[in-house]
């Protein structure tokens, strides 16, 4: 069951996230919906979780990108098994520990792909910290948004239930 | 009993290895994994077309009712139309051009208008960086690989994989490790222009010395990568620098004709240029 929690979550991540990128093709702005989504099931679920998110993640984004297959599923792994690691050694439970783990993972992420593919002599792109900065913004904000949302809607849901169970036991 | 966190990092290691397996296997044979990528692609495209048709349809549905009740529409078509008149206007300058050139230097016969197909981006990069678009047409509609890709300011790339029936993915020209064949008209200077550079995206290089390039220069396909036809804009020259011992300009950077931010629709070039054919 978590493992299919694990595909859904990243299969619209993905879907979101080409989604978005319509209106910000070749801008500066970018946006890694698919890493919030690794990070957010690595917190959620745990370091495995993380493993098969960003396996999932990266190797989709790969074969969509047309590029070498495994490059981004190489390092959105490592980013999802040690944001698994980090969610299940420290409290990561409220909202400013979970923005700072994504900056940290956006940053690592970028980091990696850059020296794999130097590595690899794909003749990688050089590192634009405008775009990393507006990356891990953007990463950021989302981020705050899911799990401010998903923190919130139980909540939401329980009170709404509670009225209008209230309703229903009163006599008129 | 095996520890649970031990578990997980064995798992992690055999996964990180796959990886480096898989990546391995790719850069010794040159040849990806095409069945892979089309799979996905073929996937995401119908995925993406629905996720477009459904926000497109909100958004419009939005805009209809509440906002100018069928204006909207009515715009949206007349773009589409200003667009493809707009292509079609480039594609006679690209053949005007040409046959001149043509005419004067060389005597051809007067080559075969380019026809254009209008098409939607449905979908932008899935990584950050990687500078495509998917189209919502397909082979179904006579879109195949290495077909160009323009729009009314100019060029804006190339269909770089095996269309799905509706979707075809596009590789920007402002991408890196895209390319195309260049000539700067003025002092029909030829060369090769390239993306992946920083602000401004394209680069000219190949470009000898002799030639005085001068910024606001503009930059043309020159039709002999036999992919982008010849005449069609590139851009225009921001800086150039001739530097360094080689023959060639050190460094001529180009600002592309296109606003590669607000790509709503293009045109797919149906005509290919001939073998080796141009400016």
């Amino acid at each position: 069951m978590r493992i299919v929690s694990v595909v859904a979550v990243m299969i619209a991540a993905v879907a979101l996230q080409m989604a978005f990128a319509r209106f910000t093709i070749g801008g500066r702005w970018s946006l890694d919906l698919v890493l919030v989504a690794v990070a957010f099931v690595a917190l959620k679920w745990g370091p495995s979780a993380g493993v098969i998110g960003g396996t999932i993640g990266g190797l989709t984004q790969d074969a969509l990108a047309g590029g070498t297959i495994g490059v981004g599923g190489l390092s959105k792994t490592i980013v999802g098994f040690g944001v698994g690691v980090i969610g299940s050694q420290f409290v990561v439970a409220r909202s400013a520990p979970r923005v700072l783990v994504v900056v940290g993972a956006t940053v690592v992420d970028r980091m990696l792909l850059w020296g794999i593919t130097n590595a690899i002599d794909l003749g990688g792109r050089g590192i634009s910290w405008v775009s990393v900065l507006t990356e891990v913004g953007l990463n950021a904000l989302v981020t705050l948004i899911v799990f401010q949302s998903i923190e919130i809607m139980p909540g939401m849901m329980r009170r709404r239930s509670s009225r209008r169970s209230a309703f229903g036991a009163r006599k008129w | 009993m095996i520890d649970i966190r031990r578990r997980t990092t064995f798992f992690f290691v055999v996964v990180s290895l796959a990886h480096v397996l898989l990546i391995s296997a790719q850069v010794q044979t040159q040849s990806g994994m095409p069945l892979v990528e089309n799979v996905a692609f073929g996937v995401f495209a119908r995925v993406q077309g629905v996720v477009a048709g459904v926000s497109d349809g909100i958004g419009s549905t939005w805009r209809n009712y509440f906002a100018l009740r069928g204006v909207v529409a009515e715009n949206a078509a007349l773009r589409a139309e200003v667009s493809q008149l707009q292509g079609q206007l480039q594609a006679e300058k690209a053949i005007s051009g040409q046959t001149h050139g043509l005419e004067q230097m060389l005597q051809f016969q007067l080559s075969v208008r380019q026809r254009t197909l209008p098409a939607r981006v449905i979908a932008g990069d899935p990584a950050p960086g990687a500078l495509t678009i998917t189209i919502d047409r397909g082979y179904a509609d006579g879109i195949r690989e290495n077909l160009a890709v323009i729009a009314p300011g100019g060029v804006v790339g190339r269909v770089f994989r095996e269309p799905q029936a509706h979707a075809a993915m596009v590789q920007l020209l402002i991408g890196h490790a895209a390319a195309a064949g260049a000539v700067i008209p003025r002092i029909e200077a030829g060369g090769v222009v390239e993306g992946g550079s920083e602000s401004p995206a394209l680069r000219m290089l190949y470009v000898n010395k002799s030639f005085e390039v001068q910024t606001g220069d503009t930059v043309m396909t020159s039709g002999q990568d036999g992919i982008f036809p010849a005449g069609f804009l590139i851009g225009t020259v921001a800086r150039a620098e001739r530097g360094g011992g080689s023959t060639n300009y050190g460094l001529i950077s180009i600002q592309p004709a296109v606003n590669f931010s607000h790509l709503g629709y293009v045109l797919v070039v149906l005509d290919p240029p001939a073998a080796g054919g141009g400016l």
